[in-house]
């Protein structure tokens, strides 16, 4: 790119004045999340090989979001109730809907608590999430699976050696032996083992996880569809890279190509990931786009040490990448997330979708722009998506814009009703004093600007909320 | 009754806080009177209770100049029937 003749040839970009403003709403349909769109092919060089990977295939691919709040999630805080895991799991059905969007959720199996959780959940008769065991590779193990019913089961098969040595204290055989008697105890008993292949993306890829793969896809060579092994990448320590050109192990393109390659089809493929280097959405999305078919998530992105994928934020992207809503019920996320702060979550408030202050702005100019279309400062439409319209918080940064933001908001204006600057103006002079003249250094709370809203605009008081 | 020019002089000196007498018809509201963007907002409001008017917000937001206020607000109250 650097010789003269391209400078010479550089390309002017002339501009292009039109008569209405264009929103480019083919993306940003405000309805929607806005989509994501792809020009053509991904090209990625495997083994001095140009691989190419068809993103639009996303949209016909069955990709899906599975979820792991009861297993990984609770390995990050004080275990739920009983009670407590019923209701999340009936939420979680409602939010994915009656396509599956959120198609499988795990369960441990070693308590008389867990194994009571999960008979509640399946006496619950949702076709979705379905549920699934999550067991230790060990035969002993298995019995559980066998005996709380289920047709499909995760089993740890770590594969790096950090994991092999130094924490089971085996060699490669050894471990792969004792991994394939499990699977074959699955397979024996009709139970689709899905292989957790542990701390993937600091393992020996060609060394150990392949040979383990082609070794289990042989011993499911003779098996039913529905029973074929899966396998879930976990990277278990967040080291995964979606970069294009980055090298393996850490390389989710080229992780999942290797897979792909020795015949392990999309829908026996799914992403854990951990958010140690705060990549773990992009990751996980970046795993659907490369052939894994499922992301594995948990809800507000609770799980071990930094956590999981965000389930919310693997809706939206999915929603994203189909450009419809496919049965999602989104607004249940709002629910889900208010019923996760009543039984001591926290979330924080700046926490994307669901936090305090997701969609509140303090900036005054910010206000303004909201105050002239929402849409200049809103993702989307949150009230109807989530039920959160956006808001003003009120402080020395808000202006009159901000005021009146607030102001139309707590009167329930809209359109030609929504009040200007003007009529807000004794109000927002009193919020300008709190700081000019009080020293004040917090916001100003909902329940203040509402005292003195009745104080300072009494006839629009008593016009839009009575006495 | 005072005229136009000085009623708006007499606001503007009260809301920003300088001499009604000093003020010049050319003087800019915020380059020369220091309004901020609150106090433009106030001015706008108080020159609407003054002559009983309504004003477009962002027409009467656009006015810089004291001079050019006494012909907007003249030119509203002759739309509006107001008499001054």
């Amino acid at each position: 790119m650097s010789d003269k003749s391209k400078k010479s040839e550089k390309k002017k970009y002339p501009l292009v004045e039109v008569r209405e403003a264009n929103l480019l709403e083919d993306t940003f349909d405000y309805s929607l999340p806005p989509r994501i769109d792809f020009d053509g092919p991904i090209v990625e060089y495997i083994d001095g090989e140009a691989v190419q990977f068809d993103p639009q295939s996303l949209k016909t691919r069955d990709i899906r979001i599975t979820d792991t709040t009861f297993r990984d999630g609770q390995q990050a805080r004080p275990p739920y109730t009983i009670d407590q895991m019923v209701k999340i799991y009936d939420l979680m059905s409602k939010l994915g809907g009656p396509n599956g969007v959120v198609r499988q959720t795990e369960f441990f199996l070693y308590t008389k608590n867990d194994r009571e959780t999960l008979d509640r959940c399946r006496a619950l008769g949702h076709r979705f999430p379905e549920c699934t065991g999550w067991i230790r590779a060990v035969k002993g193990d298995f019995r559980l699976v066998k005996e709380a019913g289920l047709k499909e089961t995760g089993m740890l098969t770590s594969s790096s050696d950090y994991h092999i040595f130094q924490k089971l204290k085996m060699d490669r055989k050894l471990a792969m032996d004792k991994y394939c008697e499990v699977v074959d105890a699955a397979l024996e008993a009709s139970v689709r083992p899905r292989c957790h292949l542990e701390d993937v993306t600091r393992a020996d890829i060609d060394g150990f996880v392949l040979p383990f793969v082609e070794r289990v896809m042989e011993m499911g060579e003779q098996v039913a569809d529905e029973l074929k092994p899966k396998f879930r990448l976990c990277d278990t320590m967040g080291f995964g890279i979606s970069f294009p050109g980055a090298s393996l192990p850490r390389s989710i393109p080229k992780l999942i190509h290797k897979f792909i390659e020795l015949g392990v089809s999309s829908d026996c493929l799914e992403w854990h990931g951990h958010n140690d280097f705060h990549k773990v959405h992009v990751n996980g999305a970046s795993a659907w786009l490369y052939g894994c078919d499922a992301c594995n998530t948990t809800l507000f992105g609770f799980g071990e040490r930094t956590g999981n994928p965000p389930l919310e934020s693997a809706i939206f992207e999915y929603i994203a990448l189909k450009g419809d809503l496919c049965g999602i019920d989104t607004r249940t996320i709002t629910e889900l997330a208010d019923y996760m702060r009543s039984i001591g979550l926290p979330i924080p408030d700046n926490y994307p979708f669901v936090g305090k202050h997701f969609n509140t702005t303090r900036a005054g100019i910010h206000a303004g722009g909201l105050r002239q279309d929402e849409r200049i400062y809103n993702i989307f439409d949150t009230e109807s998506l989530l039920g959160r319209p956006p808001r003003v918080a009120i402080t020395d940064k808000s202006g009159a814009d901000g005021v009146a933001v607030w102001v139309n908001d707590f009167f329930g204006l809209s359109g030609e009703e929504r009040l200007n600057k003007i009529k807000v103006h004794r109000l927002a002079r009193w919020v300008l004093d709190q700081y000019e003249i009080e020293g004040r250094l917090t916001a100003i709370s909902d329940e203040e600007m509402e005292a003195k809203t009745r104080e300072l605009m009494p006839e629009y008081f008593d016009k839009y909320i009575g006495e | 009754m005072a005229t136009v020019e000085q009623r708006v002089k007499n606001i503007t000196g009260r809301v920003l806080h300088v001499d009604p007498e000093g003020i010049k018809l050319e003087d800019d509201f915020a380059a020369d009177l220091g309004a901020e963007s609150v106090q433009s907002i106030e001015l706008v409001a108080m020159f609407e209770e003054e002559f009983g008017i309504e004003m477009d917000e962002d027409q009467a937001l656009s006015v810089e100049t004291v001079d050019a206020a006494v012909q907007f607000i003249t030119r509203v109250c002759k739309e509006q029937g107001v008499e001054i």
